[in-house]
């Protein structure tokens, strides 16, 4: 009996998802925090960056931000994004719209998960839905 | 020792499992499922297609009257597909880009008793589709795709005049947590 249950316990702890996530947890926080990062249409042309995860910039870079208007008038913008790095890389993506005021009049807040080969191009089109929304704010993870 | 043992033992049995806590819906750390699709997968899938949906040229010009036909969910998985499609409606209802014909029965016993000369909106366009899945596997990894699927329909002419297609697909051995 008394040796059962040391063999007992082992297996418990084998089992235990718990224990399993507690490591996960000392993992992330040894790692730096994959940080959302940001870049924002201006309104005289061009585009705003803040970066919050220098990673990214090793990997993911941002190309040009275009701004046009759908026939029905309403906005309308392509981020092209590169894989700048040598590896695989899967970016995370979603975007918001602001108004001319900066307030935030609609949004994409689920990540669209874009894999990107190295060296490969992709573009994010978002169109808004609402006539006030002027500028866009995309949302970018690096994972 | 027998007792420390067994005391041991107790608080290992208590100590194990993850408690409940809640999570962003639109955040990382939700499960995704090989066998099933998630409910980020209709987020994903119905955010994209709405953005398409909005560029094309049917959308250039006023609200549009939009009836809702029949969505065929033709995988293994039992949901209902209103997961997929108020991903949709919702954005454009709120923002009075379409006008949404209600299809219940009494939305539709009203229309018929105002009779054929009131004001009473008949729907120009009708979006329709279907969720299809495939899996495939390699030894242990599984992969499973699920394909969606909507066409918009023009009820004047009855040409489809959108049309979109997404493939959401998941590989691995086991459910996960993340991305």
């Amino acid at each position: 009996m008394n040796k059962i249950l040391p063999v007992l316990s082992l297996g418990l702890l084998a089992g235990c998802t718990t224990i399993l996530e507690t490591g996960d947890r000392i993992e992330r926080g040894l790692t730096p925090p994959d940080a959302v990062n940001y870049a924002t249409t201006k309104p005289e042309g061009g585009f705003s960056t803040q970066l919050n995860d220098n990673r990214i910039g090793n990997k993911i870079e941002l190309l040009a931000a275009r701004k046009s208007k759908t026939d029905a008038g309403y906005s309308r913008v392509q981020f092209d994004l590169r894989n700048g790095s040598y590896l695989r890389q899967t970016i995370n993506v979603s975007f918001e719209w602001l108004a001319a005021d900066g307030s935030v009049v609609e949004s994409q807040p689920n990540w669209i998960v874009t894999p990107l080969e190295p060296g490969a191009l992709t573009t994010v089109t978002a169109t808004a839905l609402k006539t006030q929304s002027a500028e866009c704010r995309l949302r970018l993870i690096s994972r | 020792m027998n007792k420390l043992s067994l005391l041991a033992c107790a608080v290992l049995i208590v100590g194990c499992g993850t408690p409940a806590t809640y999570k962003d819906p639109n955040g990382r750390d939700l499960v995704v499922s090989l066998d099933k699709v998630n409910i980020q997968d209709f987020a994903t899938a119905g955010s994209q297609m709405l953005q398409s949906m909005v560029s094309s040229p049917s959308f250039s010009k006023g609200a549009p009257v939009l009836q809702l036909g029949m969505i065929t969910n033709d995988t293994a998985d039992n949901f209902d597909t209103s997961l997929l499609l108020s991903k949709i409606t919702v954005p454009l209802v709120n923002s009075g880009r379409v006008t949404l014909l209600d299809a219940d029965a009494v939305a539709a016993a009203a229309r018929a008793a105002s009779g054929s000369n009131a004001n009473v909106p008949h729907a120009e366009y009708v979006l329709k589709g279907k969720i299809l899945e495939d899996r495939s596997n390699a030894g242990s990894t599984r992969q499973n795709s699920f394909v969606f699927q909507l066409t918009l329909v023009e009820v004047k002419r009855g040409v489809a005049v959108w049309q979109e297609e997404k493939l959401v697909t998941k590989q691995g051995t086991q459910n996960a947590i993340g991305f």
